[in-house]
């Protein structure tokens, strides 16, 4: 089949900037990367056919400016351009101006990701296509009087989200109507300086509930595909870290409703190309609407180890207009698979992002093991962006044995020079709870608060440096070079048996 | 030889004898076997638990990678705080981390030992000083800026010799 584009341009950087290429390379797609003076010589850039510099390391004058992405665009002759996630990925006016400069933007239109960014518009569009939406309030009246009288009509504890915005920033839990006027005043002035506007949403708050998103994929001939659900309750600081599919909470019926609400959902959007439907799923088995990704997601790699399918093929094919390939029928899903997100960010340290040089990595490797990545030895990890490393993700017939490759795979990676919260995925893997598949967005906090990794090495390791150190310093050469014998160590045995 | 890690202090002593190392970590000694396993990389067995041992060298940092976890360790000489470099007079980050102050500007008169700026890195400050006496030249670092270790960051000359 001949490729659905001849050029395309990925306006992000770091691992799915790569992952974008591979597909291209696989569809005969020539490619252009982009890069910021921070990412010069950085691991997406050596990947693409060709390159373009878009500016400053600073996100606001680089990969957040739709003009020099446009520019780039022009530079090279590329047909479409691929936003990644991130960055301008759900911004209505970048997928505009691309249309508007004769190009193919891969996603849906402007107009579905301004809807989806108004959190208040998208729940009365969701409510009106028949998709679940959690008891609240989405109306226009934000008087204190008003918003009370709403609160105690939707039970507490509530939850306040402000109508634009997102990223968790301006939310807040209100367990009694006491407290709702001053929580209502900080909502109200967060939610002004991040997004603008001050119009708030109120929600039921629902303890101990799991994150559930179904992915769907939709063509311009009015098909939309669900290819199964991603359970994503695992989060810090409403960030995920781990992901997996399907989910150890569903029935198959359940499954099956979830996955269907997620296609009423995209079809309520008039929805194009790969998006994920978020739902809230509560302890009693029901679900509701959360929001709508209208992008690749992050964690996409599971649902590719589930299905065999190349989603990101998938959205470029849609993009140029054609059809899907298949139909929902076709879509089979096989065994389990877990993601772990790697980021150089400090778990000791509020999470903080870990800027510095990657001095060594080890990658792990083996039967279902996948890994994504944006790194090399060398690559800086800056403060710049989005300290995500490398997307570690184990495939097996069964969740038992995907968590086994997980643990095994994680416990073969190593990397130096970032800190990294690789000691908190393999507690996480490594907890009888996520064996056991009790998952919650609380889990973090409920398991692991008192996990810490030691600040300091212990005296064995700080022995094996030292001794390491003296070793390599001795190695110039003469009697000392030989390292020292590990059958020495062995006590009383000799080979070959004839003491 | 000293190693620090963040207010923790290490004193280690190395001997090898017999093919094995005797190591006293603080007081407390150890033996084990160790073999080189490629660059960055070595074997170490103790009271017959192999293991293995990460580890680069970053300026004046130590990077090591041992059971899951990343450490950094500083090598914790007598002038482990003190420029590299001294006969240029540039001062040079020993370390990667955010300039969290910088407290002298060009054409200023400096001593031996005053402190130019705050380097922070591993959770802590550390003051960068003067290496000797004289009237600052350049500065090279803006306050919050990150920089990488061998970065210069202030230069440093003899009174008087403004080009």
């Amino acid at each position: 089949m001949t490729p659905p584009f001849r050029k395309l341009l990925v306006a992000n950087r770091g691992e799915i900037a790569v992952r974008v290429f591979r597909t291209c390379r696989a569809m005969g797609i020539a490619t252009v990367a982009v890069y910021s003076e921070a990412d010069r010589g950085a691991r997406h850039v050596r990947e693409a056919d060709e390159s373009v510099a878009i500016g400053p390391a600073e996100a606001l004058r680089s990969y957040l400016s739709i003009e020099a992405m446009l520019r780039a665009a022009r530079e090279t002759g590329a047909e479409a351009i691929h936003p990644g996630y991130g960055f301008l990925s759900q911004s209505g006016d970048f997928a505009d101006a691309v249309r508007d400069a004769g190009l193919v933007f891969v996603g849906p239109p402007g107009d579905v990701h301004r809807l989806m960014g108004d959190k208040q518009a998208a729940r009365r569009r969701m409510a009106a296509g028949g998709v679940p939406v959690l008891p609240g309030y989405d109306g226009d009246a934000q008087d204190d009087g008003r918003l009370l009288a709403e609160a105690e009509r939707i039970g507490w504890p509530v939850l306040l989200k402000p109508a634009r915005g997102g990223g968790g920033k301006g939310m807040r839990v209100v367990r009694r109507a006491e407290d709702l006027a001053s929580a209502l005043a900080a909502s109200r002035r967060e939610a002004r300086a991040a997004f603008g506007t001050e119009t708030l949403l109120l929600e039921r708050f629902i303890e101990r509930s799991r994150h559930v998103e179904v992915q769907v994929v939709a063509d311009a001939h009015g098909a939309v595909l669900q290819l199964g659900e991603r359970e994503c309750s695992i989060q810090r600081r409403h960030q995920k870290i781990v992901e997996e599919t399907p989910s150890p909470a569903l029935s198959p019926p359940q499954r099956l409703e979830l996955c269907e609400a997620g296609v009423a959902a995209a079809r309520a959007a008039s929805y194009l190309g790969a998006g994920t439907v978020e739902f809230l799923l509560a302890p009693d088995g029901r679900f509701y609407f959360l929001e709508m990704n209208t992008r690749l997601q992050v964690e996409h790699p599971v649902t590719e180890a589930v299905t065999g399918l190349d989603l990101v093929r998938l959205q470029l094919e849609v993009a140029a207009g054609r059809a899907l390939p298949l139909a929902q029928e076709q879509v089979e899903s096989r065994g389990h698979a877990i993601e772990c997100r790697l980021y150089a960010e400090d778990p000791d340290q509020d999470d903080l992002p870990s800027p510095g040089r990657v001095l060594h990595l080890s990658e792990p490797e083996g039967p279902g093991i996948r890994v994504d990545s944006g790194l090399q030895v060398g690559s800086e990890v800056t403060v710049h962006y989005d300290p995500l490393l490398s997307k570690i993700v184990a495939w097996g017939r069964d969740r038992s044995e995907a968590a086994a490759r997980m643990r095994a795979a994680l416990r073969q990676t190593v990397v130096l020079g970032v800190v990294t919260n690789l000691a908190r995925l393999r507690a996480i893997v490594e907890h009888p709870a996520f064996a056991a598949g009790e998952l919650h967005t609380g889990f973090i906090e409920e398991h692991l608060h008192e996990l810490r990794p030691p600040a300091c090495p212990p005296a064995l390791a700080i022995a094996a440096l030292a001794a390491t150190l003296r070793l390599g310093k001795n190695g110039g050469g003469g009697a000392r070079r030989k390292a020292p014998d590990p059958w020495a160590s062995l006590g009383p045995w000799r080979l070959g048996g004839s003491a | 030889m000293r190693l620090r890690c963040g207010e923790e202090l290490f004193e280690v002593e190395v001997r090898e004898a017999k093919g094995e190392w005797e190591v006293v970590v603080n007081g407390q000694p150890l033996r084990l076997s160790l073999r080189s396993a490629g660059e960055g990389r070595s074997i170490v067995e103790h009271a017959g638990q192999p293991a293995t041992l990460h580890f680069a060298r970053e300026g004046g940092t130590l990077h090591l990678f041992w059971d899951g976890v990343a450490y950094r360790l500083l090598e914790a000489r007598e002038d482990a705080r003190r420029p590299t470099r001294h006969d240029t007079g540039a001062l040079e980050a020993p370390m990667p981390g955010r300039v969290s102050a910088v407290k002298v500007a060009v054409g200023q008169r400096v001593t031996k030992g005053e402190e130019l700026l705050i380097v922070e890195a591993m959770k802590m400050e550390n003051a960068l000083r003067a290496p000797r006496d004289g009237v600052v030249r350049a500065v090279h670092a803006r306050e919050g800026e990150m920089v990488a270790p061998g970065r210069a960051l202030v230069e440093i000359g003899d009174p008087g010799d403004r080009e």
